[in-house]
Order: structure tokens, then sequence, then C-alpha cells
């Protein structure tokens, strides 16, 4: 501490001993390590400040200083004498008797999660208290395609043959786990109760399978809808849509329908994809025979070109 | 007793002020003083002296800075739970912290 007092206080030479009463109470305030329980440094500045106005706060010793008398260095403070610092034992793992949760108090019942992570449920009622949150309990629910695609709700019975009525998010997934808080075990001594884990197996559908949020779909079209277009009925999800089938499809085709799909958290809903496949009539046609039998065109293509061997 | 006097002058406090301090409920001894309750003497006359804060003020300093360490320790708590948590649930709680930072 070689600094010299009067910068240490921000004080000038000449100022009076009001002054400098008045700077180092501003400064006392403003480090003291006690108001700054989790600044390591403010120690260090208090000390600083602490010794530079043992000097000059006392005028005899100031004038001393002055005349060159003494310097600084001289009037080193000794560490903070042994009980050490209030902060050091109000942070302690006891808390002392001073220690209070005013300041989170009304933090406390709105989820038992803070007042356990905050030790304040041992506290209550003398200390003695066992107050512990119920278990979860685990459960399966099967459920069918389109609920998980679309929403919806599934009664669950559990273990003690009770029963729930489990809504099914739209847009949920295999595998997804859904959470029911408070339908799980009671709790010990007012705890709360545990939650209900809810783990979802997604049923197949027919016509429909899924990629994330898309519905992929195969979708029959007879000869003269693919080779002259036309406006058929597509069933989705979302409700059976007209499309047009271009002129000119083929097996394989996709058609993208936009906004079919899956419902998404937002409201919005995934696309749904159909492919088409060419279905020739069930019966042999006679007609469509003479037809095939002197169409030259259609004998002369080759669809396995380019196929290897 | 000399005992006691001996080590509050090294600490420059003296009997009567503790008493008037534990009066005032501002110190809460069981027995003897405990070394927190030298601290906490060697605080509130810092507050009083150094800082120039009234008996007004010296007890509105206490009552907060006791609801502070209270806030400290429950903050500290929930740290070493963080801490203590198997790494997945660990991130899991970051994310949702940097989540509720960005909203």
């Amino acid at each position: 501490m070689n600094e010299d007092p009067y910068d240490v206080l921000g004080v000038k030479r000449d100022a009076s001993q009001e002054d400098i009463r008045k700077a180092y109470r501003k400064l006392a305030r403003k480090l003291h390590p006690d108001l700054n329980p989790g600044d390591k440094a403010a120690e260090e500045k208090f000390k600083a400040v602490s010794a530079a106005n043992d000097i000059l706060g006392d005028a005899d010793k100031r004038a001393r200083f002055d005349k060159g008398e003494i310097d600084a260095s001289g009037n080193e403070r000794p560490p903070q004498p042994p009980p050490g610092w209030y902060r050091d034992h109000a942070g302690g793992g006891g808390g002392g008797p001073y220690t209070s949760d005013a300041g989170y108090a009304d933090m406390m019942d709105e989820d038992d999660l803070l007042g356990a992570l905050f030790g304040r449920g041992a506290r209550r009622g003398g200390g003695a208290q066992f107050r512990m949150q119920g278990g979860d309990i685990h459960a399966r629910l099967a459920i069918d395609f389109l609920d998980a695609v679309n929403g919806g709700t599934k009664r669950v019975t559990l273990p003690d043959g009770s029963t729930v009525d489990v809504t099914i998010p739209p847009g949920t997934r295999e595998g997804q786990v859904l959470r029911l808080r408070g339908k799980g075990s009671p709790g010990m001594g007012g705890g709360p109760a545990g939650d209900l884990m809810v783990e979802v197996s997604v049923g197949e559908h027919r016509h429909y399978t899924r990629r994330d949020d898309d519905i992929l779909l195969d979708l029959p079209v007879s000869l003269p809808e693919a080779v002259l277009g036309g406006k058929i009925e597509v069933p989705t999800p979302a409700g059976a849509v007209m499309v047009t089938i271009p002129k000119g499809s083929n097996t394989g085709t996709v058609l993208r329908l936009k906004g079919r799909g899956v419902k998404k958290r937002d409201g919005s809903r995934g696309d749904a994809f159909v492919t088409l496949r060419l279905v020739l009539p069930d019966k042999p046609d006679a007609e469509l025979e003479a037809f095939a039998e002197r169409w030259a065109a259609g004998k002369a293509q080759n669809p396995r070109a380019g196929m290897e061997s | 007793m000399a005992d006691t006097n001996d080590r509050l002058g090294r600490l420059r406090l003296q009997a009567t002020m503790i008493e008037s301090w534990v009066a005032q409920g501002w110190i809460a001894p069981a027995q003897e003083y405990s070394d927190a309750d030298l601290a906490r003497a060697c605080l509130i006359r810092d507050l009083r002296e150094a800082m120039g804060v009234n008996d007004e003020g010296v007890g509105v300093a206490l009552d907060l800075l006791d609801q502070l360490h209270g806030l400290r320790r429950a903050l500290r708590r929930v740290g070493d739970v963080m801490h203590g948590l198997p790494e997945p649930a660990r991130q899991e709680v970051l994310v949702i912290l940097r989540e509720l930072d960005e909203a």
C-alpha cells in the first residue's frame, strides 16, 4: 500500500478534516466487505481506504505524513483480526441464527422443487417433519395413428384401477413421453404428488405413413386418369381434398399437397406427398387388348432400357 | 469475564455497546458470544462509525444483509444441486436457462 493516501481517498491535499471524513465514509459504504459478500476484491480496496483514513483521518498523523515524518506504507493495515468478516460466518452451511429466508419466501409454494432446493421444507414445523414428493408413475399408451397426427384424448387405466384422460397433443411422435403433473403417487407429509409419465406408441395406418411432419400416401389411379389427367378426391389426415392429376402422369409421380400433413404445435401442418400408382382394370378388357395389339409406339417403348442385367 | 473483555478489546468493541445491540435485537447470542456474533458486532461498529449509518439505518442494513445471505445460501444450494446432476440433465437445464434468457 504505497499509494498516496490522498489519491486513495480521492481528496485534495488541502481538504478539510470534514471533507476527508465524508470521502472515507462514502468509500467505506461502497467497499465494506460485509456489504459486498460475493466480491473478494472489495476487501483489498477497503483495506487500502481504511489505511489511508488511519493517516488522514487523524489530524496529527496527517500533519506528520505531510511533513514526511511517516509514509503510507508504515501504516499498512493488518488483515481483519479473528473472527474475520461477518460475511464469512453468515455464508456458512448452517446459516447461523441470522440468515433469513424472507428474501425468497414468496417463491416457495408455487412449485415444491424450489422449496426442496432452497432448503425450506425441512425448517418448517421445527425441522423434524418429513416431507417428500410422491413418486412418478410410468405407463404405456397405444394410440391411433390419426390421434397422434391430429391430437385427441385417450383414457388410461392406472395400476390402482383409477382412470385418467390423457390429452394427446397434435403431432405426437412414437416413443414420446407425456407428463401429467400431479397424477403420480401421492406425496408424504404434505408433499406434492408425483407425475404420471405416459410413453406413447403410435399405431400404423392402412394408407398413410409418416415422415416427421409430412404424410406419405400411395394413391391408385386408373389408366384413363393417368393418361388424360383429371380431378380426383384424395383422402388426407386433414380431410379429403380435390386434386388435379396432370395429363400424362405415371406410377411414381409425386404430388405435394401443402398443409395437409401432420398438425404442428403452432397450428400449421406439414405436407402430404401423394405417390401415384397406375392400376390396370381388374378384369382383362378386350378393347384395351385390341388397342395394345395395334399400338406400334407402345410396343416400340422399352421401359427397361438402361437397366443392367 | 476478563477473557471476554480481552477479546472485545482486541476487536475495538465495548461490552456495554454490544449489550445495547443485543437489546436492539441486532445480535442474538446464545450463552457466549460466538465468532459470528462478534463478527456481526464488528460490522455494526463499522456501519455506525466508519460509514456514519444511524441506528435506524443499521436495523435496515442488517435486515437486508440477513436476507441477502439467505438468498446466497439458497442460490449456492441450487448451484450444488446443478453441479451434482448427471451431464444430460445439466445440459437440459442449461438449454432451458438459455431459452429463458433469449425470451
